[in-house]
């Protein structure tokens, strides 16, 4: 018998239960470092330092996980502030430099080479429309969700969400079926 | 009807890139990663067993002593009484089906753990 996320939420919480815990984090592993390698651009190892810090987080939060959202939800949320904060102490991307970053990955200036491959597109989305595509198209959460993880208003990431996938489009109308 | 033409070539549009888009997302192994998370979680903190156990006894105790107390303990001569008027098939038969009752929840007890384990 399969056993839920919630049971073992329910076992890591009444009991402390570790191997519940390691079996949580089996579950969710691909997709939060997924998430992470798309958002610190495929660096492997930054990401995967990023997301056992996010479920170290889990663990010691997860009195405060409520059940409201899927507990998938309420893990993208820590990872991305974990990559957020780890953002912050580099001095990278967000506030006032992502405007700088952005300029100089324009994808009308970037090597049209790159434009093929997918994977590379979503990296020269500007860091809020990359996550919002991300966690909407990639990983199936709702705009609801989504605005849920990244802690803003929902119009903003439905404009997010088709801004960048206006511009993916754009980037990728060679291999666009026709 | 151009216009629809216009409509289904963008959802086919759409469709294409979030199927390239969850494509672009392969499954990550695992390769030790739920290893080394398991490693840096803080120990796990230690069970009061011996707690639970100790306030089952005192309040098994302390109910008991009520009881002989309130009853001046007549219910357990009454009781002993009543079990020795008993037939000797009865007290066999209610001994039988304690045994059972006990093994039986014994049983699930275990069952229900096995199927808890990983």
């Amino acid at each position: 018998m399969e056993l839920t996320d919630a049971d073992l939420i329910t076992r890591v919480l009444v009991d402390d239960d570790q191997h519940a815990f390691g079996e949580l984090v089996k579950r969710h592993q691909s997709a939060v470092r997924g998430l992470l390698r798309q958002l610190t651009r495929t660096d492997v190892a930054l990401a995967d330092d990023l997301a056992q810090e996010t479920f170290l987080r889990a663990y010691k939060h997860i009195r405060s996980f409520r059940g409201e959202a899927r507990f998938s939800t309420w893990l993208y949320r820590i990872a991305y502030n974990c990559f957020r904060e780890d953002a912050r102490r580099r001095k990278e991307l967000v506030g006032i430099n992502e405007e700088q970053w952005q300029a100089e990955q324009d994808p009308q200036t970037a090597d049209p080479a790159l434009r093929h491959d997918l994977m590379q597109a979503l990296n020269l989305l500007p860091l809020h429309e990359r996550t919002a595509v991300i966690l909407c198209c990639q990983n199936g959460l709702s705009h609801d969700e989504a605005a849920r993880v990244l802690e803003i208003p929902l119009g903003t990431v439905k404009t997010n969400v088709l801004r960048g996938r206006e511009k993916l489009k754009r980037t990728l109308a060679a291999w666009a079926p026709n | 009807m151009g216009a629809e033409l216009i409509t289904m070539n963008e959802m086919e549009q759409e469709d294409w890139l979030d199927r390239r888009l969850r494509e672009a997302a392969p499954y990550i192994d695992d390769a030790g990663f739920t290893t080394r998370v398991l490693r840096s979680l803080p120990p796990p903190r230690p069970k009061r067993e011996w707690l639970r156990f100790m306030l089952l006894l005192t309040m098994s105790i302390l109910a008991s002593a009520l009881a002989y107390v309130v009853g001046a303990g007549k219910f357990v001569s009454a009781s002993v009484m009543q079990i020795t008027a008993l037939p000797i098939l009865w007290i066999f038969a209610i001994a039988l089906g304690a045994g059972i009752l006990v093994t039986a929840g014994g049983l699930f007890a275990a069952i229900r753990t096995r199927e808890l384990q990983f």
